[in-house]
């Protein structure tokens, strides 16, 4: 016998999240562009810091670590899920579009500032690394595999990511770069903006975390639902198999898998 | 087009774009599970390895 699919809920949180992200967006590109002064050395091009900070923040930290943290919670026996490993596959393909953006608006930002569209600064360089891991790792992902070892695999491939992250961070303490440190904030926590312009960041940092969050949400979905649509296509295929066997030999076929299918 | 002007708008049209992909996805997964059937004797069931 056959029945209908249940289709998973929707979470109403996250569309709630999704709405303030938008609205958050909207206001910080309005108090990017128009509303906040230009800066006294950078004049408007300091207008692209209201932006590429902020999503190289959910780029590295957010992304990566929830990769993270989804990945060793996945390998650690005790909190093993397919939970956490489709949270850490989520948060690290999120992860690659926002290396992307924060590449591409750096390079925006280092042409008139620095005379050139890319160096092979330690900052840029492991950024650029960054991306490239990720990109591995979702390669990696679509090999088709058993999910717990397919799970397994990408639990590894999202800690070398993760390995990376610090390399970024401390890059530009570690190596002499191109690159400035701190934007806003040098290591003591001292802002060194104005009140507009550290409002307006803070807006901006706000507004691309809800989008990382609404987004990490929809691609989570659509990891459950790979999953819940390629089991169901086994059971029909298994039970087909079984009574096209049971019909050969005239006796009944073994009992289904239990767990839907999985090992 | 001025950097600021070109950065905003790429940042903002890639998420996007991302975004509509993202909910295009999860739609047609979700039209693709609502035409799938299911044995009976699965109600219920979850995703593998999902924890109840």
């Amino acid at each position: 016998m056959k029945a209908p699919a249940i289709v998973p809920p929707r979470p109403r949180w996250l569309d709630v999240v999704g709405a303030l992200g938008v609205v958050a967006l909207a206001f910080t590109v309005w108090l990017g562009l128009w509303i906040t002064p230009p800066d006294v050395v950078q004049g408007n091009l300091a207008r692209l810091l209201y932006i590429h900070p902020p999503i190289a923040t959910v780029a590295l930290y957010w992304a990566g670590g929830v990769a993270a943290a989804g990945s060793l919670l996945y390998l650690w026996p005790r909190t093993r899920s397919f939970f956490w490993d489709r949270l850490a596959a989520s948060a690290v393909e999120v992860g690659a579009v926002f290396s992307v953006l924060t590449l591409v608006t750096g390079s925006l930002w280092g042409r008139p500032a620095w005379g050139t569209w890319w160096t092979w600064d330690a900052r840029l360089t492991s950024t650029a690394l960054l991306l490239l891991l990720e990109i591995g790792y979702l390669a990696l992902r679509r090999v088709p595999a058993d999910p717990a070892i397919r799970a397994r695999r990408c639990a590894v491939a999202a800690l070398l990511v993760a390995i990376d992250v610090p390399l970024v961070h401390f890059s530009v303490d570690w190596w002499n770069t191109l690159h400035q440190g701190g934007t806003f904030l040098d290591p003591g926590f001292q802002i060194h903006a104005s009140a507009s312009m550290s409002w307006t960041f803070l807006l901006a940092f706000i507004a691309f975390s809800l989008v990382f969050v609404w987004l990490l949400g929809v691609r989570y979905q659509i990891e459950v639902l790979q999953d819940v649509v390629g089991d169901q296509e086994l059971e029909v295929s298994l039970a087909e198999r079984w009574s096209e066997d049971a019909e050969l030999v005239g006796v009944g076929g073994p009992e289904p898998l239990e767990g839907g299918g999985a090992p | 087009m001025s950097y600021v002007d070109a950065g905003y708008a790429i940042a903002l049209a890639t998420l996007f774009v991302y975004a509509v992909s993202l909910v295009l996805r999860r739609r047609r997964w979700e039209r693709a599970l609502r035409m799938s059937e299911r044995p009976v004797a699965e109600e219920g069931a979850l995703p593998h390895g999902e924890r109840s």
